[in-house]
């Protein structure tokens, strides 16, 4: 991360100074507001998702969850810890469902919990299940075709969730073989 | 599909009021998390916004958009799509702009515009996730994986522009 962010920062300072010198602060300030609305979006998302998953961890509700996918999460994720499966398994869950903004809190957590074995196997892999998107309906996509006025807003479930299965696939299998190699 | 959201919150609350828990302050308690949840991953979130905002007024993105768009174009990716798919990566709401306007410039049953929707669709901005997941912790070597996910999404950049024409 820092290495890409440096060069890229960099790159593009350099080139904005050659160009137009006056637009690199009012930029970098639109950035930085571009995040603070994002964070309140993100708020909203997740105060959401993370009141109800309190409620659903204080009824015993995604320990339940957990404990049924727990099988799963030892076996892919290598990783015996209680807290950590409940959240892998929560965030795997919500995935599935479409709720991305829901998942991240706990892949957050999950990573978090895993931190205390040192298991960065199971940290890196659950990043790059997630980062590969593995939603089994684009709900976004849909409503914006649909509102865009298309006559079978739904006809790209199927491509999408081949697509869907494909990169996750892809993006495992090269993980796996970049750590054998690696080493 | 639509009623799956419903349901989730039904069962939750059902199942928290069986269990005789106190629903205000554990919902306000899961609230108070995500309020700390969101302020510790600001600082990321407005460095990552702070590089893409530069990257895209200092001209480079355009001119790497033009520079890989031959590239693209050999791995049957349409010159249309080379900005969408190479802005996902970094930015959620910048790519979900560039989409919006494939779509009302090509329609939105057109080839292109159902190639983007699939590629958006199944792709993830992959550095706001790396920042997001591993803001608190201290993980390293990260290139490898980041790399992995990169080359994945490309895969299926072309796998989807593939499918695009046959379904």
């Amino acid at each position: 991360m820092n290495a890409i962010f440096t060069i890229v920062f960099i790159a593009s300072m350099i080139a904005i100074a050659i160009t137009a010198p006056d637009k690199l602060l009012p930029s970098l300030l639109g950035g930085a507001e571009d995040a603070a609305k994002m964070a309140l979006t993100l708020f909203c998302i997740y105060a959401v998702w993370m009141g109800l998953s309190s409620l659903a961890e204080k009824s015993g509700l995604s320990h339940g969850a957990a404990k049924a996918l727990k099988p799963l999460t030892r076996r892919v994720f290598r990783t015996d810890d209680d807290e950590a499966s409940e959240n892998l398994a929560m965030n795997i869950s919500c995935n599935l469902l479409g709720l991305g903004g829901a998942a991240t809190p706990y892949a957050v957590k999950a990573i978090g919990a895993l931190e205390k074995d040192k298991n960065d196997f199971a940290q890196k892999l659950l990043f790059v299940i997630n980062a590969t998107s593995i939603q089994i309906l684009p709900t976004t996509v849909i409503a914006l075709r649909a509102s865009a006025g298309s006559l079978k807003a739904a006809d790209i479930f199927l491509p999408s969730l081949i697509c869907t299965v494909v990169s996750t696939a892809c993006a495992v299998t090269l993980y796996l073989l970049g750590r054998k190699l690696w080493r | 599909m639509a009623l799956i959201i419903p349901i989730i919150f039904i069962i939750v609350f059902v199942f928290a009021l069986v269990k005789k828990v106190n629903i205000y302050d554990g919902f306000t308690e899961g609230i108070k998390s995500a309020f700390k949840f969101t302020v510790s991953i600001l600082p990321c979130l407005a460095a990552i916004f702070m590089m893409c905002a530069v990257f895209e007024v200092s001209g480079l993105a355009d001119k790497l958009c033009r520079l890989l768009s031959p590239v693209f174009g050999l791995l049957g990716i349409p010159q249309e799509l080379t900005k969408l798919v190479l802005i996902k990566p970094f930015s959620g709401s910048g790519s979900l702009a560039y989409l919006n306007e494939i779509i009302e410039n090509y329609g939105a049953d057109s080839y292109i515009a159902r190639c983007a929707c699939v590629c958006f669709g199944s792709s993830e901005t992959v550095f706001y996730i790396s920042a997001v997941y591993f803001a608190g912790v201290k993980v390293k070597k990260l290139a490898m994986p980041i790399i992995c996910v990169l080359v994945a999404t490309l895969i299926t950049t072309i796998v989807a522009c593939l499918i695009c024409r046959v379904m």
